[in-house]
């Protein structure tokens, strides 16, 4: 009893059999997943295969069919749609990274990482200022605090969107192929800030096709292939010895 | 010339109505198009029939049901906020249609963003999504007002002493009608071909704001 409580206590995240259809398409059969406090995992597949449902599913942009989840110890059963209270809390406690960015383009850099603390964590304007400043600084940007958004390359944007993100003290970051829209120069840097964040000890979940970020950074890996989880385990070992045929497949297709 | 001054008599009149349209109608087509947006059926459905209902009338018929047909109903308007009440209606109706439409060309992105931050709904579209989406809208609700300054001429049918009316007066005073109508053109030129000008001007600005 007591080594299965302290097992669960170790695990940031837990999906169990989440499952998630668009219409008559099952995007997503039920796929579970366990994610360590401090751990990166990383996720990877032909694209398709469902991966960013999945991640999705995580902070309820997308609502699942049915599954539950456990969250920094909250349990949530995730068949139905969560209280607003509910679904605001877990948000809270995930960040989410978006292949597009997303920055608000009609806030400066600095706006756009005080004003989510000013409502979501209630901060005063000082102390929200205070911590954008510290995050900016971070991630090698605060000399563009008062920059709009495009302003920056899409890599500076990207790294914007960490600060915003981890302003809120999430427990749990979000990925969903942060470095597919830059270029490899530019990729580099946001990859030198996700690499830098997951050596500080935070819980990554990371849709990615970096190879080498996977391999290095990464805990733990886990492969989809149409909807479904078909292997998952140390990077190294799938990598160069995977079990599936398909897992070969995609490999040899990104190795080229 | 001599008819000028009481010309811009009536052009005092017109503005002023359409003083009043604007600060009724614009209020008024943001509600609807929060209404027509909305995803309950029946808000939306009753959005729709009231948006749909004042694009379809011209502003004509829809200021004679007013003035003519609201006193049926016990309703007596003046004459001034009969031409106001069908204007704003109208005006507000094509108004609230650019505005739905420059709220849905926000990126979902936008959106998503702020609801994965755990923003609550009301401060994701107030603070993000109606602010990009609004922007959008200007060029085309002052191309709207514009539009609805000319129609406010239509208030010379019911007796409203705006500009038309004056003119009709002038003319029917002078037997001048060709030179009275052309100077009263001219003076709504000077009132719409500036403000054209502007909403173009604003519009290429807009396009380079961020
Ligand atoms: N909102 C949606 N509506 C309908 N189908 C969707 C939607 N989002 C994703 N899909 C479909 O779900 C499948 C998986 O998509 P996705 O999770 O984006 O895959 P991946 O991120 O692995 O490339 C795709 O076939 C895609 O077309
Ligand atoms: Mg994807």
């Amino acid at each position: 009893m007591d080594t299965q409580r302290n097992e669960s206590e170790d695990f940031m995240l837990e999906l169990g059999a989440i499952t998630k259809s668009f219409g008559k398409n099952t995007i997503l059969h039920q796929v579970s997943l366990r994610v360590r406090k401090g751990e990166v995992c990383s996720i990877i597949g032909p694209s398709g295969a469902g991966k960013s449902t999945l991640l999705r599913c995580i902070n309820l942009l997308e609502q699942p069919d049915s599954g539950n989840m456990s969250l920094n110890g909250n349990f949530y059963d995730v068949s139905f749609p969560l209280r607003q209270d509910e679904l605001l809390s877990l948000r809270r406690t995930c960040g989410m990274v978006f292949q597009s960015f997303n920055l608000f383009p009609h806030m400066t850099v600095l706006q756009n990482v005080v004003f989510p603390q000013r409502h979501v964590l209630r901060r005063n304007e000082s102390e929200a200022r205070e911590v954008a400043l510290k995050l900016l600084d971070r991630v090698g940007l605060k000399n563009k605090a008062s920059s709009h958004p495009t302003q920056l390359s899409g890599g500076q944007q990207q790294r914007v969107a960490i600060a915003r993100a981890l302003a809120l003290e999430p427990k749990l970051m979000l990925f969903d192929e942060p470095t597919s829209a830059l270029d490899p120069e530019l990729a580099h840097e946001v990859l030198d800030v996700m690499r830098e964040l997951a050596d500080s000890g935070m819980t990554m979940v990371v849709v990615t096709h970096e190879m080498n970020f996977a391999r290095t950074v990464g805990d733990h890996l886990v492969v989809m292939a149409d909807g479904h989880k078909i292997e998952e385990g140390i990077p190294e070992a799938i990598m160069d010895h995977p079990q599936q045929s398909r897992t070969r497949q995609f490999l040899s297709a990104v190795n080229h | 010339m001599q008819f000028l001054p009481t010309l811009l008599v009536g052009l005092r009149q017109s503005l002023w109505i359409i003083a009043a349209v604007i600060a009724i109608g614009l209020p008024l087509a943001f509600c609807l198009a929060l209404m027509v947006m909305s995803k309950h059926r029946l808000i939306s459905a009753v959005g729709l029939v009231i948006v749909e209902v004042g694009r379809g009338m011209p502003a004509l018929v829809i200021l004679y049901l007013v003035y003519y047909g609201l006193p049926r109903f016990g309703l007596n308007l003046t004459n001034i906020a009969s031409v106001i009440g069908a204007l704003a209606w109208n005006y507000s109706c094509y108004c609230s249609e650019i505005i739905r439409a420059g709220i849905l060309s926000v990126p979902k992105g936008q959106l998503e963003a702020g609801q994965a931050l755990g923003l609550k709904p009301r401060i994701t579209f107030l603070r993000v999504v109606a602010p990009q989406g609004l922007l959008s809208t200007i060029p085309g609700l002052m191309g709207q007002t514009i539009l609805a300054f000319q129609d406010t001429s239509l208030a010379y049918t019911i007796a409203v002493p705006e500009l038309m009316k004056q003119a009709y007066s002038l003319g029917g005073e002078s037997f001048q009608y060709l030179r009275v109508f052309v100077l009263a053109g001219l003076v709504y030129a000077a009132v719409t071909l500036p403000s054209t000008w502007i909403t173009t001007w604003v519009e290429r600005r807009i396009n380079t704001a961020y």
